[in-house]
This record gives structure tokens, C-alpha cells and sequence, in this order.
């Protein structure tokens, strides 16, 4: 890891090192150049959908007022790297800000920061108002008649406010559903219903850079398509985890073994997720010499996603991981969808029934189905039967069950029980409701073994 | 006829003549009603749907749908303790369940003096230093078992006024997802977010 | 707005056919004939593509691609494939998610027979269940609201309801909680689904996790008998489906037409049919004999009854008797009593508006009147007239919709806050009594927003009386104001009680007669043709009746249907006339204050106990049906009247309710093509009579009277309320303690100096009245007035005298 000064995060620091010279020139570049520079550089969204960032502001549909919101909702299990970005180089950010906003005539941008990441908000709070105080925000930016405001907007605890459309629903102080589309396309009816720019902290956070150094050399950093430079969050059973910013290209062997150290105690690798916990998971018999790029990830059938890698040693129980990834989606389905709501909640049951020494025979084949129900043909990616791809995302790791640890299952079934040597007793189940107001024994379904007893009970006798 | 106090309103006046219409202020007017009362009360959210013009039922709705509004009698110190996956593969079930075992309070409840309340929580982005631990939102990244049940003897003896990252970091964590190395004085004084102008720009440099 | 349709191309399961551009492929598919399952999808409503049930597979350039027929638009040379094998892998998968957590207590839910969600497993399902888990549990069912029931666990989600009270009513009280699989639908902490349009998510919803109060476990679906009607309680008369089972109304339906309801009915038209089924309902006829009421046989009644409305009329002649009342039954009844005062009893005192109504001459005009569609239509709805949400809900849920969704600038003016303030684009609120002073202002110009509004191509005006403070007057010098300004727009005359304008149309005023023809003119003279001598003075209104009654100079009242104790804005009117009355026969289906010392109180068929014809606000004519008998030995208004005159020597030929149809049709050229064939098979929708047929009155005079605003600290305004304490409320268990009580609104700005505190006793004081109110501190009422909601259990009147004091008591 680079070395940051202690004061990366002050507008000082920024500027010594040519900060804010980008913002101040764009105000003198067109819309078109600007557009055409970001599409050159061949920029990819940095937010998971990988979508090329300049040809989204062509999209933008031209009525107007029309919004920036910055997506720092980081929330996808193993992504860190919006983190670092928020609270070590926040003026980074804020100069993509003012580029983006430039580029598409702009005058109000939202940053909507995850709400359980207050340091990263206060962060950018102080370099906001530093950006103010110098005029570089506010009215008549760098001196000119630009005006441009950012505001920013704390999240309340929601996974899915990370997807754009279900982001602007809980900025207009909705809940965090994401919308249908068509129609509601943020480009042409996003914030207000009115043409809203999405993008994430790191996709912002390069524009001062391929301004600075030029669409042609930032596409050039890399030998293949995906240009630039990305970070990518390294973390599980490795010996060195933490951010990477990495050119697109070297290998998965080399990522895991040389940059982040190899697996701790000299443990052999068993799996990992290659892009966020929506990605379909790698093992090393066949993914271990692929290159990271966007399109070797996808032919393997999974994605780069978020560029959150999580690493598994060969010690991990593979039903209990893909419990806890599960769990995550079912208790972050918005709950619009009857697969989504249903049929996660559904898979996570049966895994902790497995993993607790009650599975049955038909249980992978059951898992299996209900996943084809959710994204039919079980493959990546998805063939949604949902609004939004948090369902079809869950699926994944019942994927890699299916592809790869069959055996595994099935140990859990004769076994009756895990047969790995787990030191905390049984699977913890989604946050019962009652610090939220309900009392998990008197309604809803808890897996608390008492209060399932008296339900099965319950069951029983309907 | 609010309950706020004027400052309050003052600040919930701030907030919403931020957004473009005035149902976008109220995520930030739900943390206003738990910082004056600790958690979100009924009279909480009508409050917030007064100020937004929308139903008290429209209130609810939003307020539920997220896991930080805290709609029950909350701690004075929330202690969240992740177990998504990476913070599962590297212990973070046994942390929870050091803190339930030291605190004496499972997750998802609170105890009887409304000192502590414990919950686990979905992935909280420090990954690279799991197992990790909030404290209202405060983080603390490499916590042991072991250093969580201080944590929790620490919280109960010391009661700070104000949870400071750093400082708790410092004393109960080991590796972090990356050095930040810049310390920062600001802390949580409630079981909600400590980001004061909550969700605006500090009026005084905007206006 | 007629717009062209561009057809498009779209194949179907291999089947090409020609679609409107920019239809939901749901609905197109659906028209063309091939049915998609779906549970979250209403045609009146936004779609939200949630239960996913809808998907289909459309070819596109990338392969075929599942979508939700309900939120896909159809584009030429769509491909569409509704029964793939992906398809139907979906379809069983989501009825397996949804049955998943549903609990299977079919045979005791209400929605057993009628569920979509059993009809849809038995068609799309896979058969049995394999989820063994732990299913979802609530605490059941919860009552949300004194109408609706929630059974959570049944619920699958749809947000039909949620959708329906946000969208269409505008009151979401009803949303969604939680997230994800904890997802549940409920009201926010004691704060019930207190909706005047409630009962229409029971309806809608597609499984029994909404039930009404009034019908949970009353019939199973396959006992049920049903009849089309219109209902009554409505002055749109909204469309409803009547199902009874063994002789007993059990429900009303809202039933999905264009025309009026769009199948939304208000809790009010929905629930109002217990007072049907009431055992305090009068079913033989009553004489007074020594002060006592006795039972006694028809012919008696009726010799008695006959016996003295012929003395009286051959001492004093028909001047002397008058009848009140017709605006609750058929048209077929209205015309009964209107042939029945002028051809037997030889009088024209007869009026069905009881004092608190638009003048029939405006009623009856023919310029440009407005149909309820022409809202649809309108660039600009004015609206000055009753709380329509109050009075007129259907009329408000129509305009609620021209507002948010048609974009029509909507333009309030109001005394108070009104249920449409939130969808207006200018709303000018005025002190009670203070009409004229703000028509001036609006004359001048001073409004220049609503001016503008008034400029607009199609403007449509619904007037009526905002304020008893106001008078009658008022709501034409508005009219005739809207016509200087837009002389191009349409009006609609609003005026509550459900059938006046039938009443009207039939001759029940004291200057009309059938075919709203007046009494000096051609179409009178066509009518004695057939009718014989009809009375040529113009009679007496109800007002004038009361004071003939009290100075003796009206010494015979026929009581049809009305109760003006209760009903008139000055009451003690009422209570002196009925005092002073000589003889007084009643017609009703309950005693009630107003008949209650009557001479001879005759039994009537009530709604569903007979059939006939009504009209509505905009004319509109519908058949309204029989699915039961009456009661004991009721009868219906018409037979009964008939009766009285021939025992008075005259034939009135009324010997069925469909002769009657065709004799109106008969006399009364507006209704010229009227047949109840065409009304049962052609127009289930009804028919909107032409005004222009009709020798009307169209003169609106402009009575700008010059401003003589209210000078008192404090106002009165008295205006209705849905639920009231008339007497089929009152007899509506389930919908009688829902109305207000004695309450009086106060603005908190005016608490401090009254001393009043929200929830405490005050003491309101006209110069007609007095009574003891209940505070209630409301910021909808404007400061400088009090706000007292009109005909309540336990309240006095008060009159419409605008002058008040307030004391705590
Ligand atoms: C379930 C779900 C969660 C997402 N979470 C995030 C997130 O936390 N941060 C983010 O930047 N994008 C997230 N996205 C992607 C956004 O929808 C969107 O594509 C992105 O913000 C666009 O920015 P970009 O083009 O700069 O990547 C998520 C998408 C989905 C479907
Ligand atoms: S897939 Fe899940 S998270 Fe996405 S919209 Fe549907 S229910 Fe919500
Ligand atoms: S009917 Fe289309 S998703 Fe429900």
C-alpha cells in the first residue's frame, strides 16, 4: 500500500499536488469534449454494472434542472475501497463532482453516504465546506457564473439504496425500493423524475486524472479493454488484505499469492468470490490463472462487480459461507419482488437447516430449484425473474454448491451436522426484529431454537 | 405546535429547505427525532411527517425499511458486531457472541439500565480488518474475542460521553483495512450516526 | 381528448395482431384474448411489477428476455411468448414463493371461492408445496380500522391497497413496513385506516388479508345472489353489484365503469345497506288512534289517510295540503308523487329539497352543463362548492384524478381546508359568509392565478353551497361569474341527497314539472293533455310549506322519505311546522323525529326492495334493481300513492314501476328513448338524458351583491360530513359511530383567547342557538372561524346564522 501523507484528506494537500486544476479547466471545454474525452478514456463505472461512464452522460436526456448523485453506499460484503477513497482523498472526489456536474450542466449533486460510514461523511463534510470556503462550490464557481451545490446525504442502513434507481428513491425520502426499468431510467427520469447522473465514488474519483494525463495515456495504463486503473478490496484468508489499486490484467494466482501474501498458515485455497458477494465464485482448480479483466471474469461465468475479492481457505465450511452470503441479500431484499422476498429467505432456511444437522437428501436439488426460480437457468449473468439483480445476485454461491461442493452437502446430510470444526456453535440467523420495534417471539419467524420450537410446534398443528 | 426544542426546529428548518422538495429531508429529520430522544418514538415520527407533510404511516413506512432507526428503546452505547462473510471467516461470530456472553445482552435486545443494546450486522465495509465492531457507527477493525469483552467492561466502567473511533481502536483493535493515520477528535454521543449537520451542508458556509 | 389510436403489430404466441401503441402488453394481450396471470396489476392503477406473476418472454435483439407484461409498453414488431418454458417456469416458481408463507385456512376465509391466488395455484401451480420450514406468523387478524380487518399473513404483497389509498383516495394511511421478507403491510401505531374510501382495498385486495367488519364470515361466494344497481347514497350514483344471500343484503361491490365509479365506491355507498336489514324497520301500516299509534290493515290506513286529504282539500282546496320529500327513491316514485300532489291532491306545494338546495330553476338550466367525463377532459376544474371528499366522493375521487393525473389545474375555493387542497393548484380560502365579497374580488381581477386558470380552453366549474353560511344564492352568482369569465366553460350544479336531480326531473319543486318543463309554459300544457288540470300557481318550497304548516294555512303534509328536523339547516322551523301540523301522513321505511307524531305512517320498499330508474348529478339515468321483498307489508312509494288517489277518485295509472318508465318517457321528451330493455342491455351504464329537450329555465341571474363580509371575531360554517345522523345511518351500526359527533373546530391561533384547549367541552352561541361541542384545534380551520360539521349525534343546531361567541364552559 502507497504511503498517504496524514494530511491526504485537506484541501491543501490536494491542491499542492495540482488538485482542483481539472475542475477550474473544464469549465472551459464544451459538453461535447467532455463527454467524447470520458468516452475515450474508455472509463467503466467503478459502482459493479461496469457501465462505460461516457457514453451514460450521452444518455442523459436533456430537460433540465437535472442531478448528480454520488453513490457512496458501499455496502456489498467485502467492498472497502469507497471507504478509503471517502476518507483519504475526498477532494478527489468533489473535483469529479465539479467535472461531472460541467459536463452535464449540473447545478445540484447529492453525495448519499452509506449511514454506518459517519466518519466517511464527516469527512467529506469538512472537505466540502473547504471547497466552499475557497469557492470552488457554491455560487459562481472558480470565479465564473457556474453555479454548482453538493449536498450530502446520509443513508439509513439498506444495502439496496447502493442500486441507483432504489438510491434516488430513498433520497426523495422514500423507501429504498428499486424502481422498473423501463421506464425509470435514471438518465431520463432519475432524481424528481427529473435526468440524474448516477455514479460511484471511484468512477468520480478518476476523472480529474484522465483529464490531467489524457483520455489516450489513462487507456493506455492497462494491456486490454478495461482501461485505467481499479481498486479492488482484498479480503478473507490472505495474509495482506486491504485495497489494491491495480492495472486490469494480471492474474488471479498472482493477486491472492503475491500481492495479498498467499493464505495465512500455509493453507491450501479453496474458493473465492471474485467481485462482491453477488459474483458466482472461483476455485482454484479452474480460475486460478485466468486474468482479471472484465471480459475473462464474465466468459468464466462470473464479474469484477465491485472488485471485492474474498478469499476462503480450505478449512471454510462451504454451506455455512454460502449461508452467510445468502442471509446478506435476504435480509437486504427490498421485498418488492415474490422471488427475491421469498425465495432468499427460502435458501438461507434450508442452508442453516443443512448446516445444522437437518438436511435431507433432496435439499441441493431443492436449493437448485428454488435458485432457477429466482434467475432462470441459474447462470451469470442472470436471467432475472426480479426488478432488480439483489435477487439473482444470492443465487451464486448455490451455484459454486452445485458446480463444486456437492460432496460437501452431502457430508452435511450424513453427517448430521457440519463437519467442519466450527468453534461458535450454530449459523446466526438475520437480526430478529425487536431493536427495531418488534418482538421477534410474538411475530415474525425467528430461528432462536427456542422460539422455532414453539412455531414448529405451531406449524405442526395447522 | 412541534415538541422540538427551537434549535432543533432550527436545524430541521436547515435541513429542509436543502432538498429540492420536502419529503427528501426525511431520513435526515428520522436521525434529528432519535437524537432528541435516543431512539425513534411514535411521536417521533409524526413529528418527522409534520415537518415533510406525509402521513405518519408514510413515516413508518420509510423509518422501517432501514436498520438504523432504532424504533425501540435503544442503549446508550449500540455495539454492532459484524457477521457477514469475511468477518465470519475470520471470527466474527465468536466476537458477537463474546459480547452477548460479557454483556449479558443478546443480540438484538438491550439491557435493563439502557446502557448497552447488541446487534449483529450485515457487512459494515472494514473487511480488511475483520473481524470488525461499531459503537454507535464508531468502528473498530481486528477486534478479538478477547478485546471485545473488554470493550464491553470498558463501556460499562468508563461510560464515555463520547465514542471516539480512534481512541477505541487503539485500545481494542489490532489490523485495520487500510492505515488511516489521521486521527480525528469528533465521536458518537447516542446510538445513532455522529455526522452533526446530518445529511446537509454546514448552513453557515453555504448560505 | 380523442386521440387518434396508431395501431402496432405484435406477434402473440406466434398469433399477429394489431394493438394501440404504447398499451400495457398485459392489457393488450388481455383484450386480444390471451389472459396473463397477474396479482399486482390494476388496470386503474399504476403498475409496480412486483408479484412478478405477469412475466413473458420478448424477443430482442440479444435474445429472449423475460419481462412483466404488466409494465411493458407494446412497440411494433414485439414478439412475445406467454407460455415458454422459461415462462411457465416462472410462473410455477413465484405461485410456489407465494403459497410458501400463505397460510391454507381457505375454508374459513372470506375470499375462499373468489381468490385469485387459489384460482391461479389451480392453474399455474406445481402442485404441492416442498417448503417445510417455519412459516411467516402475525397476530391476526388485527382490526385496522372499524371497517377492515388484516390478516397479515395472508397478505402476498401486491400493494393494491397501499396504491389505492395513496393514488386514488390520497389518504395513505395503509403502507408497506419493513423490508425484505419481514415485509408487511399496517397502519402506523393507533392511528387507524380511518379512509372514507376503505372498504374499496377490500375489494381490490386478491386474498383475504383485507376483510370488512360488516361482512367477514357472513356467506361463502357460491350462496350468493346478485343484481346490478346504482347506489343511493352517491350523488353520481356509482355502479354497485348487490349480493344477498337468503333474502339478506350481505354487500355492495363497486362495479368498474367508465362512466361514474371506475369501480371505487365510498365507505359510505359500500356499507350503507345495513339500515336495510334493521328490525326497527316499519312494516305495517300505523294510524293514530287516541294519541296512540295501532296497527292497522292497508285499506284502513289508506281510507284514512284519503279520507282526510280530501276534507282538507274541500274546505281549503289544494293550496292547503302539500308534500316533502322523493329525493331518496326512484325516478319512478318522484313521478308518482309529483302527478300525485297535482293531479289529486290539486297542488303544486311539493318540493324534494329541503332548504338547503341549489333553486330548481338552476338545477334545471340547460346551459352547459358538465358530465362527470368533461373532468376528465378539463384544462381547468373549478371547484367551489361542499367538500367534495365530504358530500360528493365519487365526483372527488374523478377530480382527485383530473388533478394528479390528467393534469388539469385544479382551482379550490373553500371556507375551510378541503380533501382536494393537496392536488390544487390555487385554493382561496374565505370567510364564511364572505362569498360575494370574494366574487367581487374575483371579478376585478384580483386573482390574476385564478384568472388565468378561467383562460384556459376547457374549463369545467362544479358549484354548490361551500357554507350554509353562504345560502343557496351564492353558488349562482358563482356560476354566472364563471360564464362571464369562460363563457365556454361547463357547469355542474352540485347538491346533496341522492336522486334530487331525478326529483327534479320528475316535477317534485313547486315550479316544475316532469321533463323540468315550468309551469306556464307549452310543455305544461302537453302534460294536462295527459294528465288533466294541473295546478297553475306556483306552489310553495319546503321552507314555505313549514310556515304554511305553522300559521295554519297548510293544514295537510305528505311526508315522503324526509326527515327536515334533521335535515334542514334551521331546524326549529321544522320542529314549530310539524308541531303546528294539522294531519300529517309519512311514507318511510323508519319512524324518525320528523314523523314520529304523524297521523298515518305508511311502510315503504326500501333501495333493493324495488326497481326502477334514478339520475344522477349529470343527468345520467340507471336502472336500479330488486335482489329481495320488503319487509313485512311495505310497499313501494308509488303503489301506495296510487292507492290514496283512487280512494280520492282519481286514477292515476300507476300500476307498475316499468309503466311508470314508459309514461315518463311518455311526457317527458328528455327521457323520450328511455326503455328499461336499453338500460338493462345496451346502456348497463346508463344514459345521459338530453337537457336540450327540456322547455328549461336557463337564466342565471348575476347577483354580485356587493361584499357584505361578516364582521364578527368569530364565524360559523356548518357544512355536511359524510357520515351524519340521518336516519339510515343511524340504522347502519357499522357505519353510524364513524361520523364526528358534536365537535367544533377551532383554529389553534384562536384557542389562546377562547380559553379552549383541544379535547375540552366549549360552548358555541348563535342567535338561533346554542350547544356544548367538543373541541378539536384543527389547522385546516381558518382563524376566525368555528367549523361545526353538520347534523351530529348529541349536537344542537346552531342554524347557519354566521355570528358566534365561543366560551369554555
Ligand atoms: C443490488 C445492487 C447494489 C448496488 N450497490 C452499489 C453500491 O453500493 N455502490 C455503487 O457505487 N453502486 C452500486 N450498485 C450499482 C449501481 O446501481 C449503479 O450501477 C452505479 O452506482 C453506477 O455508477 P457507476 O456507473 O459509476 O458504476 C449496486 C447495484 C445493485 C443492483
Ligand atoms: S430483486 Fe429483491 S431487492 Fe431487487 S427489487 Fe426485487 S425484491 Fe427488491
Ligand atoms: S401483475 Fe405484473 S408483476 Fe404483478
Amino acid at each position: 500500500m502507497v504511503d498517504h501523507p496524514s494530511d491526504s484528506h485537506t484541501i491543501a494537500r490536494y491542491e499542492s499536488t495540482g488538485g482542483y486544476a481539472q475542475g477550474r479547466r473544464a469549465l472551459g471545454l464544451t459538453r461535447d469534449e467532455l463527454v467524447e474525452e470520458i468516452k475515450t478514456s474508455g472509463l467503466l463505472g467503478r459502482g459493479g454494472a461496469a457501465f462505460p461512464a461516457g457514453l451514460k452522460w450521452s444518455l442523459l436526456a436533456p430537460a433540465r434542472p437535472a442531478y448528480l448523485v454520488v453513490n457512496a453506499d458501499e455496502s456489498e460484503p467485502g467492498t472497502f475501497k469507497d471507504r478509503q477513497l471517502l476518507e483519504r482523498d475526498p477532494h478527489q472526489m468533489i473535483e469529479g463532482i465539479i467535472i461531472t456536474s460541467i459536463a452535464n450542466e449540473v447545478h445540484t449533486a447529492f453525495v448519499y453516504i452509506r449511514g454506518e460510514y459517519p466518519k466517511s461523511a464527516r469527512r467529506v463534510q469538512a472537505a466540502l465546506d473547504e471547497a466552499y470556503a475557497k469557492g470552488y462550490l457554491g455560487s459562481g464557481i472558480f470565479g465564473s457564473d457556474y453555479d454548482l451545490e453538493a449536498i450530502v446525504h446520509l443513508g439509513g442502513g439498506a444495502y439496496i439504496c447502493g442500486e441507483e434507481t432504489a438510491l434516488i428513491n430513498s433520497l426523495e425520502g422514500k423507501r429504498g425500493e428499486p424502481r422498473l426499468k423501463p421506464p425509470y431510467f435514471p438518465a431520463a427520469k432519475g432524481l424528481y423524475m427529473m435526468p440524474t447522473i448516477v455514479n460511484n465514488v471511484e468512477t468520480l474519483s478518476n476523472l480529474p486524472h484522465i483529464l490531467a494525463m489524457g483520455a489516450g495515456e489513462f487507456a493506455g495504463l492497462t494491456g486490454s479493454a478495461d482501461t485505467g486503473t481499479f481498486m479492488m478490496s482484498l479480503s478473507g484468508h490472505v495474509s495482506r488484505p486491504g485495497n489494491y489499486e491495480l492495472a486490469h490484467g494480471i492474474t488471479w494466482r498472482e493477486l491472492i499469492y503475491d500481492i495479498g501474501g498467499g493464505i495465512p498458515d500455509a493453507k491450501k485455497l479453496k474458493a473465492w468470490i471474485p467481485g462482491g458477494a453477488s459474483a458466482p465464485w472461483f476455485v482454484p482448480e479452474e480460475h486460478l490463472d485466468l486474468e482479471i479483466t472484465k471480459d475473462a471474469t464474465a466468459a468464466a461465468g462470473s464479474m469484477l462487480g465491485s472488485g471485492a475479492v474474498i478469499v476462503m481457505d480450505e478449512d471454510t465450511c462451504m454451506v455455512r459461507a454460502a449461508e452467510r452470503v445468502i442471509r446478506f441479500f435476504a435480509h437486504e431484499s427490498c421485498g418488492q419482488c415474490t422471488p427475491c422476498r421469498e425465495g432468499t429467505t427460502w435458501l438461507e432456511m434450508i442452508l442453516r437447516r443443512i448446516e445444522e444437522g437437518q438436511g435431507r437428501a433432496v435439499d441441493l436439488d431443492l436449493l437448485v430449484d428454488v435458485s432457477d426460480g429466482i434467475s432462470i437457468g441459474l447462470a451469470w449473468p442472470p436471467k432475472m425473474t426480479t426488478i432488480c439483480p439483489l435477487g439473482p445476485s444470492a443465487v451464486s454461491p448455490i451455484i459454486a454448491l452445485r458446480d463444486y461442493f456437492r460432496d460437501e452437502v452431502d457430508s452435511h446430510v450424513s453427517n448430521g451436522g457440519c463437519p467442519f470444526a466450527v468453534k461458535s456453535g450454530g449459523a446466526i440467523p438475520q437480526t430478529p426484529r425487536s431493536l427495531d420495534g418488534q418482538n421477534s417471539s410474538v411475530e415474525g419467524r425467528s430461528s432462536d431454537p427456542i422460539a422455532s420450537d414453539l412455531n414448529r410446534a405451531a406449524g405442526e398443528q395447522e | 405546535m412541534s415538541r422540538w426544542s427551537e434549535g432543533t426546529q432550527e436545524r430541521a428548518r436547515q435541513i429542509i429547505a436543502r432538498y429540492p422538495e420536502k419529503r427528501s429531508a426525511v431520513m435526515p429529520l428520522l436521525y434529528l427525532a432519535m437524537s432528541e430522544e435516543g431512539y425513534l418514538t411514535g411521536d417521533g415520527m409524526e413529528e418527522v411527517g409534520r415537518w415533510c407533510e406525509i402521513t405518519p404511516a408514510q413515516v413508518l413506512s420509510v423509518a422501517s425499511f432501514y436498520t438504523m432507526y432504532k424504533r425501540e428503546r435503544t442503549g446508550q452505547y449500540l455495539v454492532s458486531c459484524c457477521t457477514s462473510i469475511t468477518c465470519m471467516l475470520l471470527g466474527g461470530d465468536d466476537v458477537l457472541h463474546a459480547v452477548e456472553d460479557e454483556s449479558g445482552v443478546p443480540h438484538g435486545e438491550t439491557d435493563d439500565d439502557g446502557l448497552l443494546s447488541v446487534e449483529h450486522v450485515e457487512c459494515i465495509g472494514a473487511c480488511g480488518g475483520a473481524p470488525a465492531v461499531q459503537v454507535n457507527y464508531e468502528l473498530i477493525e481486528g477486534v478479538s474475542p478477547e478485546k471485545a469483552r473488554q470493550l464491553i467492561r470498558w463501556l460499562e466502567s468508563a461510560r464515555p460521553e463520547v465514542v471516539n473511533s480512534d481512541e477505541m481502536q487503539a485500545l481494542f483493535g489490532a489490523r485495520r483495512s487500510f492505515d488511516w493515520a489521521i486521527s480525528e477528535v469528533n465521536g458518537a454521543t447516542g446510538p445513532y450516526p455522529a455526522f452533526q449537520p446530518l445529511g446537509t451542508v454546514g448552513s453557515e458556509v453555504a448560505d | 381528448m380523442t386521440t387518434e389510436l396508431t395501431l402496432v403489430t405484435v406477434t402473440i404466441n406466434g398469433v399477429e395482431t394489431r394493438v394501440p401503441e404504447g398499451e400495457l402488453l398485459i392489457k393488450a394481450a388481455q383484450d386480444e384474448g390471451t389472459y396473463i396471470p397477474r396479482f399486482c396489476w390494476h388496470e386503474r392503477m399504476s403498475p409496480v411489477g412486483m408479484c412478478r406473476m405477469c412475466l413473458v418472454e420478448i424477443e430482442t435483439p440479444r435474445g429472449p428476455m423475460m419481462v412483466t407484461a404488466c409494465t411493458s409498453s407494446v412497440a411494433d414488431g414485439m414478439v412475445v411468448d406467454t407460455e415458454s418454458e422459461d415462462v411457465k417456469k416462472a410462473q410455477e416458481a413465484i405461485l410456489e414463493f407465494l403459497l410458501a408463507n400463505h397460510p391454507l385456512d381457505c375454508p374459513v376465509c372470506d375470499k375462499g371461492g373468489e381468490c385469485p391466488l387459489q384460482d391461479q395455484a389451480l392453474a399455474y401451480g406445481p402442485g404441492e408445496s416442498r417448503f417445510v420450514e417455519i412459516k411467516r406468523s402475525f397476530e391476526k387478524p388485527i382490526p385496522i380500522s372499524e371497517l377492515v380487518l388484516l390478516d397479515r399473513e395472508r397478505c402476498i404483497l401486491c400493494a393494491q391497497c397501499t396504491r389505492f389509498s395513496d393514488e386514488i383516495s390520497g389518504d395513505p394511511l395503509i403502507e408497506f413496513q419493513h423490508r425484505g421478507n419481514m415485509t408487511e403491510v399496517n397502519t402506523f401505531p393507533d392511528l387507524p385506516f380511518s379512509s372514507y374510501f376503505s372498504g374499496n382495498t377490500v375489494q381490490i385486495c386478491p386474498v383475504g388479508a383485507l376483510t370488512a367488519t360488516p361482512y367477514r364470515f357472513r356467506a361463502r361466494p357460491w350462496d350468493l345472489q346478485k343484481v346490478e344497481s346504482s347506489s343511493l347514497q352517491d350523488t353520481a350514483h356509482p355502479r354497485i353489484e348487490i349480493h344477498a344471500s337468503q333474502n339478506e343484503v350481505l354487500r355492495y361491490i363497486g362495479v368498474d365503469n367508465d362512466a361514474t365509479n371506475h369501480g371505487w365506491l365510498s365507505d359510505k355507498a359500500r356499507f350503507g345497506f345495513e339500515y336495510l336489514r334493521s328490525d326497527q324497520r316499519l312494516t305495517s301500516p300505523l294510524v293514530r288512534k287516541g294519541g296512540e299509534l295501532v296497527e292497522v290493515s292497508w285499506t284502513e290506513a289508506i281510507d284514512t289517510a284519503a279520507n282526510r286529504l280530501d276534507l282538507i282539500k274541500g274546505e281549503d282546496g289544494g293550496a292547503a295540503l302539500a308534500v316533502i320529500g322523493g329525493a331518496q327513491g326512484t325516478n319512478e316514485d318522484a313521478y308518482s308523487i309529483s302527478k300525485f300532489a297535482r293531479v289529486a291532491l290539486g297542488s303544486n306545494n311539493v318540493d324534494a329539497r329541503l332548504d338547503d338546495a341549489l333553486a330548481s330553476h338552476f338545477l334545471s338550466a340547460s346551459v352547459a352543463r358538465a358530465t362527470i367525463a368533461d373532468i376528465d377532459d378539463a384544462d381547468t376544474v373549478v371547484l367551489w362548492a361542499p367538500d367534495l371528499k365530504e358530500e360528493h366522493p365519487t365526483l372527488y375521487l374523478r377530480v382527485r384524478r383530473a388533478a394528479q393525473e390528467l393534469g388539469a389545474t385544479l382551482v379550490v375555493i373553500h371556507p375551510r381546508a378541503t380533501g382536494l387542497d393537496d392536488r390544487a393548484s390555487h385554493k382561496l380560502t374565505y370567510r364564511p359568509g364572505g362569498g360575494y365579497e370574494l366574487l367581487d374580488e374575483l371579478a376585478n381581477g384580483d386573482h390574476p392565478e385564478v384568472s388565468q386558470a378561467f383562460a384556459a380552453e376547457k374549463v369545467v366549474a362544479l358549484v354548490g353551497i361551500a357554507s350554509h353560511a353562504d345560502g343557496p344564492q351564492l353558488a349562482e352568482s358563482v356560476a354566472a361569474l364563471v360564464r362571464q369569465k369562460a363563457g365556454h366553460a361547463k357547469l355542474m350544479p352540485l347538491n346533496s341527497r341522492a336522486n334530487t336531480y331525478g326529483a327534479l326531473d320528475m316535477g317534485l319543486a313547486p315550479d316544475l314539472l316532469p321533463g323540468r318543463v315550468g309551469l306556464d309554459t307549452i310543455g305544461c300544457a302537453n302534460l294536462a293533455a295527459s294528465w288533466g288540470d294541473i295546478p297553475a300557481v306556483i306552489g310553495r318550497d319546503t321552507r314555505q310549506i313549514l310556515q304554511g304548516l305553522d300559521s295554519g294555512e297548510v293544514r295537510g303534509l305528505v311526508l315522503v322519505g324526509a326527515d327536515p328536523i334533521n335535515d334542514l339547516p334551521e331546524p326549529s322551523i321544522a320542529v314549530d311546522a310539524l308541531d303546528a301540523a294539522e294531519y300529517v301522513i309519512a311514507i318511510d321505511l323508519f319512524l324518525n323525529d320528523s314523523n314520529r307524531n304523524a297521523d298515518v305512517i305508511l311502510p315503504a320498499s326500501g333501495f333493493s326492495e324495488k326497481e326502477g330508474t334514478v339520475t344522477n348529478v349529470e343527468g345520467r339515468v340507471q336502472k336500479v334493481n330488486q335482489i329481495r321483498p320488503a319487509p313485512g307489508q311495505a310497499r313501494t312509494d308509488w303503489a301506495i300513492l296510487d292507492d290514496i288517489a283512487t280512494r280520492m277518485g282519481f286514477s292515476l295509472g300507476l300500476a307498475s314501476a316499468e309503466g311508470i318508465t314508459k309514461e315518463i318517457a311518455m311526457v317527458s321528451p328528455a327521457y323520450e328513448d328511455l326503455t328499461w330493455d336499453s338500460l338493462e342491455w345496451d346502456h348497463r351504464d346508463g344514459i345521459v338524458v338530453p337537457i336540450h329537450g327540456a322547455q328549461a329555465i336557463n337564466h342565471i341571474p348575476v347577483a354580485l351583491q356587493g361584499s357584505k363580509a361578516p364582521t364578527a371575531q368569530l364565524t360559523l360554517h356548518v357544512a355536511r360530513v359524510m357520515y351524519d345522523n340521518g336516519v339510515r345511518l343511524q340504522h347502519s351500526p357499522s357505519l353510524h359511530k364513524l361520523g364526528p359527533g358534536a365537535v367544533a373546530h377551532l383554529n389553534p391561533g384562536d384557542a389562546p383567547s377562547i380559553g379552549a384547549r383541544d379535547g375540552h367541552t366549549v360552548k358555541v352561541v348563535t342567535t338561533r342557538g346554542e350547544g356544548e361541542f367538543t373541541c378539536v384545534l384543527d389547522e385546516g380551520t381558518p382563524t376566525g372561524v368555528v367549523y361545526v360539521p353538520f347534523n351530529q349525534q348529541g349536537a344542537s343546531s346552531l342554524g347557519s346564522d354566521p355570528v358566534v361567541r365561543v366560551t369554555t364552559s
